[in-house]
């Protein structure tokens, strides 16, 4: 009874623990001008007003760059989880030369501190012409996330039995019509994860958009949000708002994947 | 599919656009003064309808970085507008160019001198206001007169300073500044006797005009207890706006921001040092528009000029000084009636009368740097004011030398082009049968695992493998403030610096202690959670979905929330400190220690939701009839634990914590974020965030792509050994 009672109390600290920093940001886009100098720890005070909410949607430009986030994150989520998933099959069920070489030095991209590359990233990008445009972007994104859910992927394939493919190759298929009718089919909660991983890792990224992007039309919601924020007077009501709504469609998406995720990132692990 | 082709068409559609002439101009106006330029811009495009402009807000550092480096790539803004002080490493990168040749000599001198700076004898920027410069600003409804010296300052603000419920805390402020930012505070130097600047290039720090600077910021805070113990920009101006500060440091900039908040302000200088007779001296500057070295066409270049005319012409400057009341820097918009009859701007002037210029040369950045360091140790009380003053001068010595370094080739240049040499034939002979074996794979029996492959594997090598080898080239060069547009290999100096240096150590010291606390605690409280979850409590897809928010909120979101929740002033973590607990508040960001601390919680928090999935999903695949055995057998539930529980994570813990510790070790966003770049007094630096630090604030490419290089080995070696020793575990 007594250990009941301390999970409780241990799960609702938590709880609160995740939950305020949230709540905090709430109430901060919920009051008015002066917005986030308060000692009064309401969330919602007598001068609560959702006027920060109407302008972020009537007077910025939000919706625009919620068009554009939307574009570019969904082009590379489609891009990554089609990447990784192809190449993650190769290396989960051929042995060939230079595979752990190529497994290993996945690995140790993750090593190497991203914004370095931000230096040379722009004099390639900037030597194709892909500065200002949403394909060097695509390129990008759909890349960085790659080492992971081609980790990702691959434990979870090792995972599917061998004999299910076998089967099929003795009735004729094709090796592609395997991959696709048989092995996607059945590895729905690790394409779900990488998916996951490729949306969140574009629709959150700000520092290599700020370089590529310079057309305020062309904005992502993080570049968007930015902008709210001078170095000398930031508009902490609208900034909070906007971050309210960029972080929403992410809660959801892990929210309703919650499921898919515990079993996505462990399935490999465990058995393989 | 329809989807894909509206992409498709939205593309072209937006490729189709770009007939018009179109000039970017990049800037870092405030709020207000956006608002003015579009509307001047909108003019500037009627009258000339052949050409559209495109004006892009960029906060300052970024529109620092973002200009050289597009600039470096050789494209970026036709027109880039921003404080003078960026002019000096401007030019020196040669990014943008002299005006002198396309405006002609005559054309400056209709501009105060302030407004067209001269660096190694040229204009490279022409100012459109000037000003920029820090005055007293005070609030009429709590203070009648200003005060005219420091000893009056200081008896107005202790009877302004007032705790009005009587519950400990100040309720009103006498003063508040962002005294913490140098920028703020070196008014007072020259005050107590000299410049912090000689010659204008040369450090002149270790003086007793400094120290004494020093003592008198930590009287006003601990002896008259007139400012409250930690404020930065955006807590001064709150307490400003809301009426609980009488007086106020700020800049002309603001003037808009309190008019708005309908603040009945007066603007005074700030007041004379008492002891010395002297006033202090704000540094009065200039924005102004440069020109890019790179332009797309002739035509660019002469479209770009006239935008460039037309922003500093007078119409538009009388526009700006009528709306958000800045002073013209335009001689002739001076003599106007809008800025006669303008009492603030009347006042200003005056202020600026014991003003000195901003120097604009790059080696202010490196006396910036090293003041603001010395200074919040001072602030945090690991300094006396003495010791604060000579640091700050060997500090800037030391940097000043280090960013203008241009290294010579030496021997090791020579090895090195030898090394790669032997490096890329060696490797081509040794791995000339895989390669081979590679090609004709395209046709083998593995030919679909080829192809399967090879879509992914270009992505990586263009994006990450390509830029890396870019890097460790950079390394080796002497890639730096000097050398921007063309450097060259020298040899191995970076590296020897770097491992020669003792700070080198203490940092790696400081991110293996950041790295092990972190995912000590994230794995921990993952497990922790995760047995709670699956054992005890009902609804467990309930409790998952809640504990997994912190995992989904954006990272830059997460940071700054924290940022503001650890305000001293502000932040519900004080006040949940003292209303509940009645503890005193903790100065978190001003302290290097809590600073830290600071960081690693806003990391725990982001960090533990990863951990407790990996661990619901391993406790998942552990068999109940395991439990039911021990159970049988008697076992109590920390030896069920123990021995079932533990052993069966660990392979689904292990590679999660590795991972894990990888993606610490390297994060930049969380420290740089939450303790604003490194402050107090870069104590807060882990290794990654030293590193961006030297590339991107003091210019030391080189140098900044060696560590990076070495933190790479060390990870790599480290990796390998961990998963070295659980192989050997795993197959014993």
């Amino acid at each position: 009874m007594v250990k009941r009672l301390l999970a409780w109390v241990s799960i609702l600290l938590f709880a609160v623990f995740s939950l305020y920093p949230i709540v905090y940001v709430i109430s901060v886009s919920l009051r008015g001008d002066n917005a986030f100098q308060t000692q009064s720890l309401e969330i919602v005070g007598p001068n609560s007003t959702l006027k920060n909410f109407v302008s972020l949607f009537t007077e910025t430009d939000f919706l625009l760059w919620l068009k554009n986030s939307l574009i570019i994150s969904g082009v590379t989520t489609f891009a990554g989880v089609a990447l990784a998933s192809c190449s993650a099959y190769a290396l989960s069920r051929y042995r060939f030369r230079g595979r752990n070489m190529m497994l290993f030095s996945l690995l140790t991209t993750q090593m190497f501190p991203a914004t370095m590359l931000m230096l040379p990233f722009f004099i390639i990008l900037s030597q194709l012409h892909l500065i200002d445009s949403f394909w060097g972007l695509f390129i990008i994104y759909s890349s960085t996330a790659l080492p992971f859910c081609i980790w990702q992927m691959k434990a979870y394939y090792d995972t599917i039995p061998r004999e299910l493919e076998e089967a099929a190759l003795l009735d004729g298929c094709s090796r592609w019509m395997i991959f696709t009718k048989i092995i996607l089919p059945v590895s729905s909660p690790a394409l779900v994860i990488t998916a996951l991983f490729s949306f969140m890792s574009s629709w959150s990224e700000y520092v290599i958009a700020a370089v590529v992007l310079q057309d305020p039309q062309l904005y992502t919601l993080p570049l968007g949000l930015r902008s709210f924020q001078a170095s000398l007077a930031t508009q902490w009501g609208l900034y909070a708002a906007g971050a309210l709504i960029v972080s929403i469609p992410v809660l959801i998406l892990f929210i309703s994947i919650s499921r898919y995720l515990v079993s996505g990132l462990t399935m490999g692990s465990v058995k393989g | 599919m329809r989807y894909y082709l509206f992409l498709l068409i939205t593309f072209c559609s937006m490729a189709a656009q770009a007939e018009k002439l179109r000039i970017h101009v990049w800037h870092q106006m405030i709020y207000g003064h956006r608002q003015v330029l579009a509307e001047v811009l909108k003019e500037f495009e009627k009258q000339n309808p052949d050409i559209t402009v495109q004006a892009t807000y960029r906060e300052t550092e970024e529109l620092r970085s973002g200009y050289q480096s597009a600039a470096m790539g050789g494209s970026g803004p036709e027109l880039v507008y921003g404080p003078s002080d960026q002019i000096g490493p401007f030019a020196t990168m040669g990014i943008i160019r002299p005006l002198d040749d396309v405006l002609g000599a005559d054309y400056f001198k209709q501009f105060d001198p302030l407004a067209a700076p001269t660096y190694n004898g040229k204009h490279f920027a022409i100012g459109d206001a000037v000003g920029n410069h820090l005055m007293l600003i005070y609030n009429k409804k709590l203070l009648s007169t200003p005060p005219k010296n420091s000893d009056e300052l200081i008896e107005m603000g202790k009877k302004a300073t007032i705790d009005k419920n009587g519950d400990g805390r100040v309720d009103q402020w006498g003063l508040v500044f962002n005294y913490t930012e140098p920028f703020f505070f070196a008014p007072f130097i020259p005050a107590f006797g000299e410049d912090f600047i000689k010659n204008d290039v040369q450090p002149n720090l270790n003086t007793p005009a400094l120290a004494n600077t020093f003592q008198f910021i930590l009287d006003l805070r601990d002896k008259y207890k007139i400012i409250p113990k930690e404020c930065d920009y955006e807590t001064a101006n709150a307490l400003f706006k809301d009426g609980k500060a009488a007086m106020l440091i700020n800049g002309d900039w603001s003037w808009g921001d309190y008019k708005e908040a309908k603040v009945d302000f007066g603007i005074a200088r700030i007041p004379m040092i008492s002891g010395t007779g002297k006033w202090p001296a704000s540094l009065v500057g200039t924005k102004g528009y440069s020109l890019n070295v790179n332009m797309k066409s002739p035509k660019h270049q002469e479209a770009a000029v006239k935008l460039l005319m037309y922003l500093t012409s007078t119409p538009v400057q009388l526009q700006f000084a009528e709306k958000v009341g800045i002073l013209p820097s335009n001689l002739d918009a001076r003599d106007s009636d809008i800025v006669k009859n303008n009492p603030l701007l009347k006042i200003s002037a005056d202020i600026m009368e014991v003003g000195h210029p901003l120097p604009i040369v790059p080696e202010v950045r490196a006396i910036w740097d090293s003041l603001r360091i010395q200074y919040q140790k001072v602030l945090a009380g690991s300094l006396t004011p003495q010791a604060g003053a000579q640091g700050a001068q060997v500090l800037a010595e030391k940097q000043i030398a280090e960013m203008n370094e241009v290294l010579k080739p030496d021997a090791g240049a020579y090895v090195l082009k030898a090394i790669f040499a032997l490096v890329i034939l060696g490797g081509l002979w040794m791995s000339r049968k895989s390669l081979v074996a590679f090609i004709k794979g395209f046709q083998g029996p593995n030919r679909f695992a080829y192809y399967m492959m090879l879509p992914a594997f270009i992505g990586i090598f263009a994006v990450i493998v390509y830029p890396f080898f870019y890097n460790i080239a950079i390394s080796f060069s002497n890639f730096s403030l000097r050398t921007f547009q063309d450097w060259s290999l020298v040899g191995f100096t970076h590296y020897v610096n770097a491992f020669s240096d003792p700070k080198f150590y203490s940092l790696f010291l400081k991110t293996v202690i950041w790295t092990v606390v972190n995912v000590f605690f994230h794995v921990t409280l993952g497990v922790f959670l995760a047995v709670i979850i699956n054992q005890v409590m009902p609804f467990q897809g309930f409790w998952r979905a809640l504990l997994i928010i912190p995992w989904a909120v954006p990272q830059y979101i997460t940071a700054l929330t924290w940022r503001a929740m650890f305000n001293q002033e502000y932040g519900p973590i004080n006040i949940v400190l003292q209303k509940f607990l009645h503890l005193s508040p903790i100065q978190w960001l001003s302290q290097p220690t809590t600073a830290f601390a600071a960081c690693i919680i806003t990391n725990v928090w982001l960090g533990f939701p990863f951990m407790m999935i990996v661990a619901l999903g391993g406790l998942q695949s552990i068999s109940h009839s395991l439990y039911e055995a021990a159970r049988l057998d008697g076992a109590t539930s920390w030896q069920r634990f123990r021995h079932i529980t533990w052993p069966l994570l660990m392979p689904v813990m292990v590679p999660a914590a590795l991972l894990g510790s990888i993606w610490t070790f390297n994060n930049l966003n969380v420290i740089w974020l939450v303790s604003n770049s490194g402050e107090p007094g870069d104590q807060t630096h882990i290794l990654v965030s030293y590193v961006y630090k030297a590339a991107f604030n003091l210019y030391r490419y080189g140098y900044a792509a060696a560590v990076s290089v070495i933190i790479f080995l060390i990870l790599v070696i480290w990796g390998l050994g961990m998963l070295k020793s659980q192989y050997q575990k795993e197959t014993k």
